[in-house]
C-alpha cells in the first residue's frame, strides 16, 4: 500500500459517514480555531500597542499621583510648583500640567460625560492630536483663562451632529464655554479613546474645578527617558520629602510612567493572556482528541469484517495500523484546516470590530500559530489514533471475518 | 514437479485457559496445481480450520505444510500476509464486499497489497477480472446495488484479480438461491478449466459434485479422498485406511 493508496483510503474512510465525521471533527475545529484566534488576536493587539508607541513617541512620560491607600484618598500630591520645577529640568523638553474636570458637558438638550482636560496647549502635540476645524488652544486662552474649548471628533458629532460647532456655546458643569476648534479622529491612544475628550485651558480648569493640585503631568523627555525619569523622581522625592534610597515604588506618592513602560506592561499582560487562552485551547484539542479516539474505536468495531477481509487479501498488520492512523490524522487535519480558516476568519472579523472601536487595529495572522495549531492537530490525530489503529492491526483475521 | 500443497501429520489445537481443544488430528494431503478439490464434512469437523491453515490465515500446531515446494514453518505474519497477497485468495460465503464501494473498487482492493502490480496497471487487471465473471456492465455499481449472485461473482473477480496460484471458496453458494448458486459454480468450473487451482469448502453434496476430487473430513481426520473418476467407477466413496 503506497502513500497515495493510504491517503485515498483514509479520506474514503472518513467520507463514509459524513455527519459523524463532522461531529467528531468539531472538537478539533474548535480547538484549532481557538489556538489560531487567541494567538492571532494577541499578536494583533501587540502590533497595535507597538504602533501606538510609534505614534505616541517613546519619549513621552506621565507623572501620576499615587498613594490612594496610604494617604486616605488624597491624590493631591502633584502641585503647580512641582510642575514649575519639573519644567526647568534639562532632561525634560516640555511638560503639560493636566487637571481633569469631572463635570458633564452639555449643548442644548444634549449632555455627555467625556473627560474634560484642563491643560496647556502642548497637550495636543504630546498626544498627536490635530485640528479638524477652527483652532487649537493657545497662549492667549491660557493667559486670559478664557472659556474656550476644543472638542474631540466623536463628542463633537454627539453634541452637534451635522451643525458647525465653531462658535457654539457648550456648558461644562455650570460654566459656559465657546467651541473654538474640533479635532480630527485619532481613535485610541494606549486604550484611551482620544475621540471623546474636551480640552479647555489649564488656567480656566483651575478656576472652574477649584483645584490647585494636578491630576497628572504629561511630558516629553530629552535624550534617554530613563535619565529623565531618574531626574524627575529625585526632584519630586526631594520636594515631597520622601526618603526612598531602595527605590520602593510604594514609598513614593507619584509614579513616573513612560509610554514604553505602559507598552511593556500591556505586552506582558497580553502575552500572559495569550498563553493562558492558548492553553485553554489546547485543553479543547485534548478533549477533541479523546473524541477522535472514541469514534475511531467505534469505527474499528464497525469495520471489523472489513479489517478481516483486508487481512485475508494480504494486508499486513502494519498496513492496517497505517490505514487507521491515516484516517485519524486525516480527520484531525481536515478539522485543523477548517479550524484555521474559522479561527482566522473570526479573528479578522473581531479585528474589524476592534478597528472601529480603537482605530488603527490591524489583524495580524500569526503564521507560527497556524503552523503550531496544524501541527497540534496532526499530533492529536497520531496520538489518539494509535490505540484504535493498533487494536485494528492486531485483530485476528478469522475472528474478524466471523464478526457479526 | 512438487505438489502445490503437501500436508504431513498436520495438527491444530486451540487453547482456552490452558484447556486444549484439538481440531485436526494429523492430516496428510497432497494437492496438485490445476485441481478442483472439495473439502466436505459436517459442522465442527475441522474443514474450515483446514482451509484457514491452507490459506495462511492460521498456523498448524504441529506437522508440516509445504506450499509450492517450500516448508511454511517459521514464516512470520508479514510472510504469510505476502503469500495471501500474491499466491492465494478467498471467496467467502458472506461475500465480504465493501458496501459503499463500487464493483471496480472492490475488485481493486487486493491489488493495494500486491507488490508486483504497478498502480497504473491496477485498473486494467481489475476490469479484466470483472469481465471474466461477466459483470463488465456493473463495474460502476455500488456492491450494495447487486443481487446475491452478482455479489458472489464480484467476490470471485476480487479473488482472481491477483492471478493467484490457489483460490479458496468457502461455502460460496451458501447465501444464494439455487440458480445463482449454479451460476457461481459454473464460473468456478470455468476458472478451473482455465488452469486455476480451486479448493472448495462446503457441506452441500451438490456443490461438491462440481469438484474433480472430494475430501471428506470427520472429527479432524480425512475420512475419504475420492476423485470423480473413482466416484463414477465405484459409485461410492473410497474409505481411507
Amino acid at each position: 500500500m503506497n502513500s497515495l493508496d493510504l491517503l485515498t483510503a483514509a479520506f474514503s474512510g472518513i467520507r463514509t459517514n459524513t455527519k459523524r465525521t463532522a461531529m467528531t471533527m468539531l472538537g478539533i475545529i474548535i480547538g484549532v480555531a481557538a489556538v489560531v484566534l487567541m494567538i492571532s488576536i494577541g499578536r494583533s493587539f501587540e502590533s497595535y500597542i507597538l504602533s501606538q508607541i510609534d505614534s505616541f513617541g517613546t519619549n513621552t512620560m506621565d507623572i501620576i499621583p499615587t498613594g490612594f491607600e496610604k494617604f486616605g484618598g488624597n491624590l493631591e500630591s502633584l502641585t503647580i510648583e512641582d510642575y514649575e520645577r519639573v519644567k526647568r529640568l534639562s532632561t525634560v523638553e516640555h511638560v503639560v500640567p493636566v487637571i481633569i474636570v469631572g463635570k458633564p458637558v452639555g449643548y442644548g438638550r444634549e449632555e455627555r460625560t467625556p473627560m474634560v482636560f484642563g491643560a496647556t496647549e502642548s497637550i495636543f502635540g504630546n498626544y498627536g492630536l490635530e485640528i479638524d476645524q477652527g483652532r487649537l488652544l493657545d497662549s492667549a486662552d491660557e493667559e486670559g483663562a478664557l472659556h474656550s474649548a476644543v472638542v474631540a471628533y466623536q463628542t463633537s458629532l454627539d453634541l452637534f451632529g451635522n451643525r458647525n460647532p465653531l462658535g457654539e456655546r457648550i456648558t461644562i458643569g455650570e460654566e459656559s464655554f465657546t467651541v473654538v476648534g474640533t479635532l480630527q479622529s485619532v481613535g485610541s491612544l494606549l486604550l484611551s479613546d482620544m475621540d471623546k475628550p474636551v480640552f479647555i485651558p489649564f488656567s480656566t480648569a483651575r478656576i472652574v474645578s477649584g483645584q490647585d493640585h494636578l491630576s497628572y503631568m504629561t511630558l516629553k523627555t530629552v535624550g534617554d527617558p530613563d535619565i529623565a525619569k531618574r531626574d524627575i523622581t529625585e526632584l519630586l522625592r526631594d520636594r515631597h520629602r520622601i526618603k526612598n534610597p531602595e527605590n520602593d515604588p510604594d514609598k513614593d506618592d507619584f509614579i513616573a510612567r513612560s509610554a514604553e513602560q505602559v507598552t511593556s506592561i500591556v505586552s506582558s499582560v497580553t502575552m500572559g493572556l495569550t498563553v493562558f487562552l492558548a492553553l485553554i485551547a489546547c485543553i479543547s484539542l485534548l478533549v477533541g482528541g479523546i473524541g477522535i479516539m472514541n469514534i475511531m474505536l467505534v469505527t474499528v468495531t464497525e469495520r471489523t469484517r472489513e479489517i478481516g477481509l483486508r487481512k485475508a487479501i494480504g494486508a499486513r498488520p502494519r498496513d492496517i495500523l497505517l490505514q487507521f492512523l491515516a484516517e485519524s490524522v486525516a480527520l484531525t487535519c481536515t478539522g485543523g484546516i477548517i479550524g484555521i480558516l474559522l479561527g482566522a476568519g473570526t479573528g479578522w472579523m473581531l479585528s474589524q470590530i476592534a478597528n472601529r472601536v480603537l482605530g488603527e487595529f490591524h489583524f495580524v495572522l500569526s503564521l507560527s500559530a497556524i503552523a503550531s495549531a496544524f501541527a497540534m492537530a496532526v499530533v492529536t490525530g497520531l496520538v489518539f489514533g494509535v490505540y484504535p489503529a493498533r487494536k485494528a492491526s492486531r485483530l485476528d483475521p478469522i475472528e474478524a471475518l466471523r464478526y457479526e | 514437479m512438487p505438489s502445490l500443497i503437501s500436508l504431513s501429520g498436520l495438527h491444530k489445537s486451540y487453547f482456552n485457559d490452558e484447556v486444549e481443544t484439538a481440531v485436526l488430528h494429523g492430516i496428510d494431503l497432497e494437492i496438485d496445481t490445476g485441481e478442483f478439490i472439495a473439502i466436505m464434512g459436517p459442522s465442527g469437523s475441522g474443514k474450515s480450520t483446514l482451509m484457514h491453515i491452507l490459506g495462511f490465515l492460521d498456523r498448524p500446531t504441529a506437522g508440516t505444510y509445504t506450499f509450492l515446494g517450500e516448508n511454511t514453518a517459521g514464516k512470520n505474519d508479514d510472510d504469510l500476509a505476502a503469500i495471501r497477497a500474491t499466491k492465494v485468495s478467498f471467496v467467502f460465503q458472506a461475500f465480504h464486499l465493501l458496501p459503499r464501494a463500487t464493483v471496480l473498487e472492490n475488485v481493486l482492493l487486493p491489488l493495494l497489497y500486491h507488490p508486483g502490480i504497478a498502480s497504473i496497471d491496477r485498473e486494467k487487471y481489475a476490469r479484466k477480472a470483472i469481465a471474466s465473471v461477466g459483470l463488465s456492465d456493473r463495474a460502476g455499481f455500488l456492491s450494495s446495488q447487486l443481487s446475491g449472485g452478482q455479489k458472489q461473482r464480484v467476490a470471485i473477480a476480487r479473488a482472481l484479480v491477483t492471478e493467484p496460484a490457489l483460490i479458496f471458496a468457502d461455502e460460496p453458494t451458501g447465501n444464494l438461491d439455487s440458480a445463482s448458486g449454479l451460476q457461481v459454480m459454473e464460473v468456478l468450473e470455468k476458472l478451473n478449466a482455465a488452469g486455476h487451482t480451486i479448493i472448495l469448502v462446503t457441506h452441500e453434496r451438490t456443490t461438491a459434485e462440481f469438484a474433480d476430487r472430494i475430501v471428506h473430513i470427520k472429527d479432524g481426520l480425512i475420512e475419504s479422498d475420492t476423485s470423480s473418476h473413482k466416484r463414477r467407477k465405484a459409485g461410492a466413496d473410497v474409505k481411507l485406511k
